[in-house]
């Protein structure tokens, strides 16, 4: 019962960890290559949010300081992380994206078994 | 003191600077493009031997990008270690291009040459900034760079091969840059900094606090590099992607880029957990066993391959166990056996696949049976690849058997004799493979029946180069050791 209440107080961390193994074994075990770049940015996805989470503060405000008051702020570390987080993601994915339009080029599949198929017929 | 003191961020710097002209110049003045290119990794070459020197006098060199100190700012850090992987990573590049350069004419089309260039100095680039960087996240952003650009500089081929390789390749190397950023997520939780040396002085504590956390943490690190530089059982992506890959980005891949994530495993387990999580959960041993189990299986599926580059492929993950095993043996004497293999096996490597690019430059053949009989016709060839595959049997003379030698002796100091049996017994797989090539070559009486294009000797040089390297290191290798002996006194 003790466990539950705190599994229910972090949920966030749960469901982090709960889109990464989506992602991860969507990416492993499916057989079409889009799919297998959208369970990526899944799994990338999921490792922003829980960054996100983890600068949240309960209460806190946008980190902008101003003259004379003291008020609790947000962290900002972790966001202007994932801001980088993200680009990288984008430019992995573009790059994924590209390989596959030239991979469909050469063998007209984007599905993972019918290349080794036609690669084991070679 | 002027502009030495900025030398750590010049080479990263430099070099993706050039990453950015090369196509440009390729567009516009095509003739200066490669030289530029040699120039810059010449002068970072130049420049980490500098911070080598540096070091050795004045002990270790913190550097603020941006003159930001460390909790705000990133931090680069130069020890003797990092500076050795530095060096390593420079040289071995370096040496590699000069071979390319010829190389590349015909394997690649005209119009990409320059786009290779580019990413080749991004390679490098970003292995520089891996083995200098002191933050977590900037390792991750760096690790990124890597994968792209390795997987970017098997691609540029364009066959079908080629792509479908590196998509396997890119996809899990995705994964493993995704578990790698958890890990920092767990450990950021806890200790609020990304900072290496930050990070350690707050983890004895976390770990007390939140065990299972870092217990975590630590896995996610494992199937993070260990993905990255195809620890035994996450190999599957390195036979396919090293075999069809131009043979100068093979040479690079087996030769530099796994060693990198294995030195950054090294970091992770040494310099920034503590000792109560490596005692408290048996890291090492797992480490050690896969590494074991990784090179009697490299070494065994070596000896059913048929092609010549598959083969060194496997024998890859056969070699890198090696270095694995140095980290994962916990013992001064091993790890400076582990980093010299590192070395050994990052020139001997290259060698093997280059001599490999040059039999296919030359007539054409992959499958190791046409073999028989070409020591007639590429005799400084196959010399070269007799010196290499005799460093990776580990004959005297050569460097491969100073790193067996020390690892040997590391396992025996803390009592492991297994590990020597371990050793052995590769030495010997590894002879069944590569002796039946150079056999074959050597000793077959009937000519080579397949037409031999002359080779460059632009081409040849490298090969030669790297065959003198080979033995220095095998007999001169006291000023090393020694080196990686008080290199490891940091970590003890």
């Amino acid at each position: 019962m003790e466990l539950l209440i705190k599994i229910l107080h972090n949920y966030y961390y749960m469901v982090a960890i709960l889109l990464f193994i989506i992602g991860m074994h969507t990416m492993l075990t499916h057989s079409n290559l889009i799919k297998k770049v959208i369970a990526m940015n899944i799994m990338d996805t999921s490792v922003f949010l829980l960054f996100v989470a983890i600068g949240y503060t309960y209460g806190g405000e946008a980190p902008i300081v101003r003259e004379g008051s003291e008020v609790l702020y947000v962290n900002p570390l972790p966001g202007s992380l994932m801001l980088t987080g993200i680009v990288v993601a984008v430019s992995i994915t573009a790059y994924a994206l590209s390989l596959i339009v030239k991979i469909y080029r050469y063998y007209g599949t984007v599905d993972y078994d019918e290349i080794c198929l036609i690669r084991s017929q070679e | 003191m002027g502009l030495e003191q900025h030398f750590p961020a010049l080479i990263i710097a430099i070099l993706f600077g050039i990453a950015f002209f090369s196509p440009l110049l390729y567009r516009w003045a095509r003739k200066i493009s490669a030289p530029a290119l040699i120039t810059a990794l010449t002068l970072a070459l130049a420049m980490s031997i500098s911070l080598l020197i540096q070091v050795t006098q004045g002990g270790n060199i913190t550097y603020y990008l941006g003159g930001w100190p460390p909790p705000w700012g990133v931090e680069l850090k130069i020890d003797l270690l990092r500076v050795y992987m530095l060096i390593i990573v420079l040289a071995v590049s370096t040496w590699i291009m000069i071979y390319a350069l010829k190389d590349l004419e015909h394997e690649l089309k005209t119009e990409m040459l320059g786009w290779y260039y580019s990413l080749y100095a991004l390679l490098v680039g970003s292995m520089a900034g891996i083995t200098l960087t002191n933050d977590l996240f900037n390792l991750f952003v760096l690790m990124e760079i890597c994968a792209i650009s390795a997987c970017a500089i098997i691609s540029i081929k364009e066959d079908r091969a080629c792509l479908e390789a590196s998509f396997k390749y890119l996809i899990l190397s995705a994964m493993g840059t995704g578990c790698f950023l958890l890990g920092v997520a767990m450990i950021y939780m806890v200790t609020g900094h990304l900072n290496y040396d930050l990070v350690s002085e707050a983890l004895p504590k976390a770990v007390e606090l939140y065990p299972n956390n870092m217990f975590a943490a630590a896995a996610l690190f494992i199937v993070a590099f260990g993905t990255k530089s195809a620890l035994f059982p996450l190999h599957v992506w390195l036979p396919d992607a090293h075999a069809s890959a131009p043979s100068p980005s093979s040479a690079m891949l087996s030769g530099v880029v796994i060693k990198i994530y294995a030195f950054a495993l090294f970091i992770m387990f040494y310099q920034i957990f503590p000792r109560t999580l490596l005692d408290s959960i048996p890291l090492n041993e797992i480490v050690l066993w896969l590494a074991s189990m990784g090179i009697m299986f490299g070494s065994i599926f070596a000896m059913v391959q048929v092609d010549l580059k598959k083969m060194l492929a496997y024998s890859s993950i056969g070699q890198i166990g090696y270095v694995f095993l140095g980290i994962g043996l916990d013992d001064s004497m091993a790890m400076a056996g582990g980093f010299y293999h590192l070395l050994v096996h990052a020139i001997m490597k290259s060698m093997l696949f280059m001599a490999a690019g040059v039999i296919i430059y030359s007539t054409g053949i992959r499958q190791i049976k046409q073999l028989g009989g070409i020591g007639q016709v590429l005799p400084v060839t196959m010399l070269a690849f007799t010196i290499g595959s005799a460093s990776m049997i580990g004959l005297p003379g050569t460097g491969g058997l100073i790193s067996k030698w020390y690892l040997a002796l590391g396992a025996l100091d803390i009592g492991r004799p297994i590990f020597v049996v371990i050793i052995l017994a590769s030495s010997l797989l590894n002879a069944v493979y590569y002796m039946p090539i150079i056999v074959n070559a050597f000793m077959q009486q009937e000519e080579f029946e397949h037409e031999a294009k002359p080779v460059p000797r632009q081409m040849l040089i490298p090969l030669i180069v790297g065959m003198a390297a080979i033995i220095f290191f095998g007999v001169f290798s006291r000023p090393v050791i020694v080196l990686l002996e008080s290199a490891m006194q940091m970590f003890f």
